[in-house]
């Protein structure tokens, strides 16, 4: 796996089951939680088994990101033009969570295909409604259409208590992400992979994919942002996002890669420590091997040495042949 | 945000099955077979290739290493193609490759649950058999690789106690028969303790009821394709064996209602396609027997196990034995076949009679003793009582102050790992 999938796999997994067996009205009341501090509720009762009430809890917005009653700007508006009719939202939300969606299996539409892609759609509401603000952006850039008056700098929250930014001009949006880590090793990390990740945009094969940079002080756009935010450890990261890299069926993509740039990062960081750790394991179990060979070989020696009436001095090759026996 | 306040993780992983899920929750999110279909095609090509190639090389063996998949979609990708090696990474309850262990919780927590390890509590499984190393290695792999900020290392026998545990009964002395698909063992728990030196492990489990179906289908003739017949058998096993009173009066009603008794499988051929369609007879009733009467299956091992479950109880310490009698709980998928417990309930109760009558005639009839309770307990959550048991546990509050945390790794090394003391909440 190298990118992280848009949807939900448990909440997709649930869904398809729940319409699967949709007449053994089984109860279901399930929490769980997702990268990045965004937990999930899903309900069904005994009494109709059709309604399902899924509840989202989103990461604590930092000051400087621009929230309407606990949604991101322009996120009731993306969950309806998303959903239709299958979808209601609640309000007020369910006591601890940002968003209550009721879901309707029945209004589902009877096309397979048509549903199976709605019900993914259900699964990835994280990238609807985190993403909305970003896709109303990279839409007005897909479009060239952006307003003159909109702020120069805009924050999105990414993850608790963080935020990245947006300088949205008219023929390009660019994307800042302060990158902060935890670990001490993980920050080491993170900044070896943030530069390979910048040197590998310049290869032969990625002349179309945005211009991307890194460097350790914040970049001369995000002048005017609060300075708690500007505090990192891993650097930051700019991408140059063009209107074609939001054309058409891209824009779903370049949306949800953008805004879970974190989690990509810090999985890698996670793949690279697992695969040092087998190196090293691997590299110990090859000294030890070393040893216990060196331990057979005196054994063999003796014993020839006791059958042997004379001694031959043997090559280095012939020895290790017959500790090996 | 305080990593305490979210539902921690539980992954209890088994020799077949691996269970995970958050804690908190009436099941587990996946089950998904504990296994690792890993591309190791460049990494044995590079060690011959010159060294010009090194980086073009090293960028492949990179990027294999990423691309391994666990669990269904493993098996899928290792039979559509043949790059991929599959890993087993446990064997009967073992860890015994680390580096594919450790592959398959960085795609359980990555690509399942979708958790950022540094945000949750963990609590992983063993069994009671595990050396303290093994525990140490966990402990490494979690702290080092994955930054968890605590983590707890159960044993899975007391947690498939834990799981029968409400608030009227907080018992948490008793027998676990734990049946899986690679391991069979009767741990005897007292108060939360393992009494370590009862231990008893039977060399018969799930796996060893297929393939006893298998050999019983494929002696009979069945019309069952070679390449298909083991995975045939584990689902014949698995939807249709059921467990019997009495071999005899079996046999006598299946030869008398043909009819009622003998299932059809229908399947499709994998390598031609074409439908097919075998009788399944008495491997109904046979297979789940290879417990009861394990002569049929092997001549190596010939003690039905019931009469491990009674040894067992009858080498703990004696003031344990009638509460151990009491609570015999039931753990693992293998256990689930249908009237398992009312078998093993009446064989011991009958193991446990023939006895007192013995020592009553010994003693002449002066004393009477009171007869012991046998109780063989079963729910309808045996397939993952361990992993539920685990989600109790785990949502109590005393949960997070028993857990190892980074901070104690820290300061005292992977050591800490090889104890894991019982907590309050357990009872």
């Amino acid at each position: 796996m190298i990118l992280l999938q848009s949807h939900s796999r448990f909440l997709l997994d649930t869904l398809l089951s729940r319409l699967q067996n949709i007449e053994k009205a089984v109860e279901l009341d399930y929490h769980w939680a997702e990268f990045d501090d965004v937990r999930y509720h899903i309900q069904v009762t005994m009494k109709n088994p059709h309604i399902v009430l899924l509840s989202v809890s989103l990461p604590t917005p930092p000051p400087e990101t621009v929230f309407l009653s606990g949604l991101p700007a322009g996120a009731i508006e993306a969950i309806k033009a998303a959903y239709g009719s299958v979808v209601q939202i609640l309000d007020p939300p369910r006591d601890g969570f940002n968003l209550t969606l009721k879901l309707n299996l029945s209004k589902l539409p009877t096309d397979e295909e048509y549903k199976h892609a709605l019900l993914v759609k259900i699964a990835s509401v994280r990238e609807v409604v985190l993403g909305a603000p970003l896709r109303v952006i990279l839409k007005q850039l897909a479009s060239r259409t952006v307003a003159s008056d909109i702020d120069p700098l805009v924050a999105l929250v990414h993850r608790p208590k963080e935020s990245f930014f947006l300088i949205p001009q008219a023929e390009k949006v660019t994307v800042v992400f302060p990158m902060r880590f935890k670990d001490s090793i993980d920050i080491v990390l993170a900044t070896s992979f943030l530069q390979e990740f910048v040197d590998a945009r310049r290869t032969a094969g990625l002349n179309n994919a945005p211009y991307c940079m890194w460097s350790p002080t914040p970049p001369l756009e995000l002048k005017g942002a609060p300075d708690e935010a500007l505090s990192v450890n891993a650097g930051f990261v700019t991408f140059v996002v063009l209107p074609r890299h939001v054309e058409g069926k891209k824009l779903d993509r370049t949306v949800w890669s953008l805004s879970t740039f974190h989690a990509y990062v810090s999985y890698h960081v996670k793949c690279s420590e697992g695969f040092m750790h087998t190196r090293m394991r691997r590299r110990v179990e090859s000294l030890i091997e070393a040893l216990d060979r060196a331990k057979l070989g005196m054994e063999n020696a003796r014993n020839n040495a006791a059958q042997n009436r004379s001694f031959k001095r043997l090559s280095l090759k012939e020895a290790r042949n017959h500790s090996f026996n | 945000m305080d990593p305490a306040s979210r539902p921690a993780v539980v992954i209890d992983n088994g020799t077949g099955y691996t269970k995970m899920g958050f804690a908190g929750n009436v099941e587990p999110c996946y089950i998904v077979p504990t296994v690792v279909a890993v591309n190791e095609s460049f990494l044995n090509q590079s060690r011959s290739t010159s060294k010009a190639s090194w980086i073009a090389q090293h960028n492949a063996g990179v990027m294999a290493d990423l691309d391994f998949f666990i669990g269904d979609e493993a098996l899928e990708k290792s039979r559509s193609s043949s790059t991929y090696n599959l890993s087993y990474p446990i064997s009967h309850g073992q860890v015994d490759n680390w580096d594919s262990m450790e592959r398959f919780w960085q795609q359980c927590i990555f690509n399942y649950l979708r958790c950022d390890p540094e945000d949750h509590y963990f609590l992983l499984t063993e069994s009671p058999l595990t050396a303290p190393e093994s525990r140490e290695y966990t402990g490494e792999i979690m702290f080092e690789t994955f930054n968890v900020p605590g983590l707890y290392i159960a044993v899975n026998s007391v947690l498939a106690l834990a799981a029968g545990y409400t608030t009227s009964k907080c018992e948490m002395t008793g027998v676990v028969v734990d049946v899986g698909d690679g391991a069979s063992h009767v741990v005897p728990v007292a108060e939360g303790y393992v009494i370590g030196s009862s231990i008893k492990s039977v060399p018969i489990a799930g796996r060893d009821v297929t393939l006893f179906v298998q050999q019983l289908m494929r002696e009979r003739g069945e019309n069952v394709p070679p390449e298909d017949s083991f995975d045939v058998a584990r689902k014949v096993k698995e939807m249709y064996c059921y467990t019997s009173s009495d071999i005899v009066k079996e046999f006598n009603k299946h030869d008398k209602e043909p009819s009622k008794y003998i299932k059809q499988w229908k399947g499709i051929k994998p390598k031609t396609g074409a439908p097919y369609t075998c009788d399944i007879g008495y491997e109904r009733f046979l297979g789940p027997e290879v417990f009861f009467n394990p002569e049929i299956y092997s001549s190596d091992f010939t003690t039905p196990l019931p009469v491990v479950i009674d040894k067992c109880i009858q080498s703990a310490p004696i003031d344990t034995r009638r509460s151990l009698y009491k609570n015999i709980v039931l753990s693992g998928g293998s256990t689930m076949f249908k009237d398992f417990h009312r078998r093993l309930q009446r064989d011991i109760k009958k193991i446990v009679d023939a006895r007192l009558r013995a020592s009553e005639a010994r003693v002449g009839g002066e004393l009477k003793s009171h007869p012991v309770e046998v109780n063989v307990v079963s729910h309808p959550i045996q397939r993952y009582a361990v992993w539920f048991g685990g989600s109790v546990l785990a949502s109590t509050p005393e949960f997070f102050g028993a857990c190892h945390t980074k901070a104690e790794y820290e300061e005292y090394g992977a050591s800490i790992c090889r104890t894991n003391p019982v907590f309050k909440g357990m009872y």
